[in-house]
């Protein structure tokens, strides 16, 4: 959460004002929605991170040919076929669920909410599909043989 | 420790970087794994030790009419098409330094907010916050040195 932690509520606090108060700041997106949703969008973006920080470093290789392309012909590995697949459901969800809690934080789109969420879980859902079928086809051909899988839009 | 006014500045920076970072991921994976001249990772698996995967007809007529007939068409030659162009790539390692400032900051300042979650001893977290902006510092200055530098 980008909102700083609250205090837990002191003993003396009548209870109605507190449970008022705690309503208006979590209901938004944290418990309605579910916190399901809210812990994917916590390690997806530590995932992230983890992601970012091995990225930047293996670029370091730009500035030597023999470097880079060991690193890109690594990169087209089986296991980093799955991998490449696993970093887009992962950058897909995270952005698109930020981008609900964007649109709720300034747009004060809670009331629709529920609609907001499904549209958006199928706007992912197209993205990891359109996006991840490179990782799918390039893996099915490896596995299948070549010919095995239908190019589409590729 | 930092006043609340600024946690109120990076509470909205974050969310002005989650949405640049929509725009500039797509480009990114677009540039990297769809344009069929300049994308630098296939739609190949690879398995042999040193065998470089094989770029489409377009990339290998780009990196040919750009570096010579004779140019190899391996990865890095493919990538130099957008980061060695004498015009372009001005205009790609804007992006590249731009992308990487926005990520760098999004990433470490949400580390920080989980960070922060956990962490309940004040030491701790100024311990933590220290020694992840530094990781990040260090991040931006790599990844500036490599971008820069690239096909220079
Ligand atoms: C693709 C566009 C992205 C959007 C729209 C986006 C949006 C957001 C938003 C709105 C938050 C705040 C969540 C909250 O306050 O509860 C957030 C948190 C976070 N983001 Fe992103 N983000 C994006 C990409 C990224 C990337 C590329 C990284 C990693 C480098 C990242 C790492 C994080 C982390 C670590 C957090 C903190 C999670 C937490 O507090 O639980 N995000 N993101
Ligand atoms: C498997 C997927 C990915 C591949 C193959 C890939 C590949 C590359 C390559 C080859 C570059 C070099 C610069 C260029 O070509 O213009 C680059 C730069 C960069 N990538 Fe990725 N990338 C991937 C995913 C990501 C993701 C998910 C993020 C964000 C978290 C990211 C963040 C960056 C940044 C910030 C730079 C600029 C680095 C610098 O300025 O030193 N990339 N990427």
């Amino acid at each position: 959460m980008a909102v700083d932690t609250q205090d837990r509520p002191t003993a003396t606090a009548s209870e109605s004002s507190t449970t008022a108060r705690q309503e208006s700041r979590f209901q938004r997106y944290r418990v309605r929605t579910g916190m399901f949703a809210w812990l994917m969008h916590r390690l997806t973006g530590v995932g992230l991170v983890v992601y970012l920080i091995i990225h930047i470093w293996g670029l370091t290789s730009l500035t030597d040919p023999e470097t880079f392309n060991a690193l890109i012909a690594k990169y087209h590995s089986p296991i980093f076929k799955v991998g490449e697949f696993a970093l887009l459901v992962a950058v897909a969800y995270h952005a698109m669920n930020g981008l609900r809690i964007v649109l709720i934080d300034f747009l004060g789109w809670s009331p629709k909410q529920k609609r907001l969420f499904v549209t958006l879980g199928a706007v992912t859902a197209i993205i990891i599909l359109v996006g991840g079928w490179p990782s799918i086809y390039s893996l099915g051909e490896w596995i299948f043989g070549p010919g095995s899988m239908p190019s589409l839009f590729l | 420790m930092a006043a609340s006014k600024s946690n109120a500045l990076n509470w909205f920076l974050h969310r002005i970087t989650g949405t640049f970072l929509i725009f500039m991921l797509i480009t990114h994976f677009w540039v990297q794994h769809y344009d069929h001249q300049v994308a630098s990772v296939t739609h190949e698996v690879v398995t042999e030790k040193g065998q470089m995967p094989e770029y489409p007809e377009a990339a290998k007529e780009g990196v040919k009419a750009r570096f010579g007939p004779d140019a190899e068409v391996t990865p890095y030659q493919v990538v130099m098409q957008r980061l060695a162009d004498p015009v372009y790539a001005v205009l790609w390692k804007g992006f590249n330094i731009l992308f990487l400032i926005v990520a760098l900051h999004h990433g470490f300042y949400g580390l920080n907010n989980v960070m922060t979650d956990y962490i309940r001893n004040p030491m701790g977290r100024l311990v933590a916050r220290s020694l992840s902006w530094t990781v990040a510092l260090g991040l931006f200055i790599i990844g500036l040195y490599s971008v820069i530098t690239a096909g220079w």
